[in-house]
């Protein structure tokens, strides 16, 4: 399945800031907290020594009830032999807010007139505990922020950084080689889109020069040779006119004089072919189907006497189209003769004419023809058939050039050749 | 009657005139413009045959010559150029007729009888061909005087045959005869005989002699023995 790449970058954005924000989140949570704790037991061992320092030397075993009394975090309590600075967590009930605390606490061993005691500091804990949540929401509110903010600019400004590159693309989807729109690219201020558009500017430009070169080459080739052919022609039908030859050298003259006639037939049929795609043929008119049908009607029933074959019609009455006359005359006489010459003896052409389609339709092989390569020039189905290989290429070029589509199918032992306009 | 053939491709012209030369016909052939323009404006001809690129300048030239000297010679343009604008140009400066390249010179014949006819006969257009007689105009076709019953097509490859008399016609030259523009898109030749042989029985009816005589393996031949 293919994507769009606005599509692809934003996937990757949002994917790494839902997994930024999941690992960041606790991991966040976890070192402000042991931040804030050890920031706690500094401040728990300050104390401890401020108290080493200007209480204990002049603290007496009689003041210890006075001392405990007007210090509510900082107290002397019996000795506990709790080692030196410890520092734990613990709870106490806070009679004011009538709910469970936590504390951090340090116990330390002190002697007081010779008697140890134990020295306990204590801080509340759940001031900044809120503080903490407050900065860890701040912070995730901000990074959310930062990544949708990011997000937007980058999606917006991928729009924008992309826009020559969607306009070349349309460009060159647009373009055909055998048509005359060569695609105009814009300027842009980014370097690889200007790089990008030169090398297809210049490819379509060299791909263009060697069609036309090709084209125009089968076209000087076409037209050079009917001189040639002319001369090959009436030397011919000079050559014949003498009446001392065998029968073997009338032979040889049949079959000279025949391929003779298919050379030409080839000829100008390339030649045709060649000028529809030089666009000479590009003025069109309104033309009755039903006329041109039945213009040469007679010539077609003449040719399909010699296999014995039936013509059904089926015409909706005026059927018209736009098309170059001579073109339109062109398609109807190839597909009627197509389906004259690859018919058995005996055989049916049916043709149907409607308002969008006309259909040739004949009893031939009994089995259906290769269609992708039936519209290609020279791949004649069948080699031994007659006819140059070019008749269905013609009338596939007409179709196009009048934006007809053409179709074969084959079904109830017939071959149905459908022009849909 | 006088042709003047004005073509450069040298062996070309010479099949032409071989084939036109006898019955009548006198054949001068011209290579290039130049000449061509001095013959026209010396002598009159019946028909000129004018190919459209010579060596030393464009067959148009020619046509607007005789336009200026008023010379009302048919002309028939032989060319290898085949599109429609060069046609129309052609038919525009007054050429009579256009045959491209390649042509069969039974085809060119009867192109320039047909022409020759319709310039000195104006209007009285019959081909008689000893006991048979041709009206064009009417389409009709008489036996000693006695019409038969014949059809367009048919008329059509009677004159064909009659023009070139004595001359062997190939098969695929009175296929591509017969069926015109559709010649290019034609590959089969068996309806020629279908036609020869209907002509011949039509003629034989109405007890007309036997010209059409069948040449082995190539075509046909209108004969007067």
């Amino acid at each position: 399945m293919t994507k769009k790449l606005l599509h692809k970058t934003s996937t990757v954005y949002i994917l790494f800031s839902v997994i930024l924000l999941i690992v960041s989140a606790p991991l966040f949570y976890y070192v402000t907290e042991r931040l804030y704790i050890e920031e706690t037991d500094e401040t728990l061992i300050l104390h401890k020594y401020e108290f080493l320092k200007y209480s204990l030397p002049t603290l007496t075993t009689a003041e210890i009830p006075n001392w405990n009394k007007y210090n509510r975090n900082n107290k002397i309590e019996p000795f506990k032999n709790s080692g030196n600075d410890t520092i734990f967590y613990n709870s106490y009930y806070d009679t004011l807010d009538a709910e469970t605390e936590p504390y951090r606490e340090l116990n330390a061993s002190i002697l007081i007139e010779g008697y140890p005691y134990t020295y306990s500091a204590r801080i509340n804990l759940v001031e900044t505990e809120d503080l903490m949540k407050s900065i860890a929401i701040l912070f995730l509110v901000i990074i959310s922020l930062l990544l949708v903010g990011l997000f937007v600019i980058t999606k917006r400004l991928s729009i924008n950084l992309w826009k020559p590159f969607y306009k070349t693309l349309s460009q060159i989807e647009k373009f055909e080689i055998d048509k005359s729109n060569q695609p105009i690219f814009i300027e842009t201020n980014i370097e690889e889109f200007n790089r990008l558009n030169k090398s297809i500017e210049k490819l379509i430009y060299k791909n263009t020069s060697i069609y036309n070169t090709q084209r125009e080459f089968v076209e000087n080739a076409a037209h050079e040779l009917q001189t040639p052919l002319a001369v090959f022609q009436a030397k011919i039908d000079n050559l014949i006119q003498n009446s001392d030859f065998t029968q073997e050298q009338y032979k040889m003259l049949s079959s000279l004089n025949d391929s003779v006639s298919r050379l030409n037939r080839l000829n100008k049929n390339l030649l045709l072919l060649s000028k529809m795609e030089n666009d000479i043929y590009n003025e069109k008119q309104t033309i009755n189907l039903n006329e041109a049908i039945e213009k040469h009607f007679d010539f077609f029933t003449e040719q399909a006497k010699a296999k014995n074959l039936i013509i059904k019609t089926e015409m909706k009455e005026s059927v018209a189209v736009k098309s170059n006359p001579a073109l339109a005359e062109i398609l109807i006489s190839n597909l009627f003769l197509n389906a004259i010459r690859h018919n058995v003896n005996d055989g049916q052409v049916l043709v149907t004419l409607s308002n969008h389609s006309l259909t040739f339709s004949n009893t031939g092989q009994s089995q259906t023809l290769v269609a992708d390569k039936l519209f290609i020039r020279f791949s004649k189905s069948n080699p031994s058939e007659q006819g140059n290989g070019l008749g269905l290429a013609i009338i596939k070029k007409i179709a196009d050039l009048n934006n007809w589509k053409i179709s074969y199918s084959f079904a109830n032992n017939f071959h149905s050749f459908s022009v849909a306009f | 009657m006088k042709l003047l053939l004005i073509e450069d491709e040298q062996e070309l012209a010479n099949s032409i005139k071989t084939y036109l030369t006898g019955n009548s016909f006198v054949c001068e052939l011209v290579d290039n413009a130049k000449t061509a323009i001095d013959k026209i404006s010396i002598y009159d001809y019946d028909c000129i045959l004018l190919d459209l690129m010579l060596p030393d300048g464009n067959g148009f030239e020619i046509l607007k010559e005789l336009k200026r000297q008023n010379k009302t010679e048919g002309v028939i343009i032989i060319s290898a150029k085949e599109t429609l604008e060069t046609r129309i140009e052609g038919f525009n400066l007054g050429a009579d007729d256009y045959l491209t390249k390649p042509f069969h010179l039974s085809e060119l014949f009867v192109r320039i009888q047909a022409l020759i006819r319709r310039k000195n006969f104006k209007g009285n257009n019959l081909v008689a061909f000893n006991e048979i007689e041709i009206d064009l105009l009417s389409k009709t076709v008489k036996v000693n005087t006695k019409k038969i019953d014949i059809t367009k097509k048919e008329i059509d490859l009677l004159l064909y045959l009659i023009g070139n008399e004595n001359r062997v016609l190939s098969k695929s030259a009175i296929a591509e005869h017969l069926s015109g523009d559709m010649a290019d898109m034609l590959d089969n030749q068996d309806f020629v005989y279908a036609h020869i042989k209907n002509l011949k029985n039509k003629l034989k009816e109405a007890c007309c002699n036997d010209y059409i005589k069948t040449v082995y393996g190539l075509g046909y031949k209108w004969q007067n023995d």
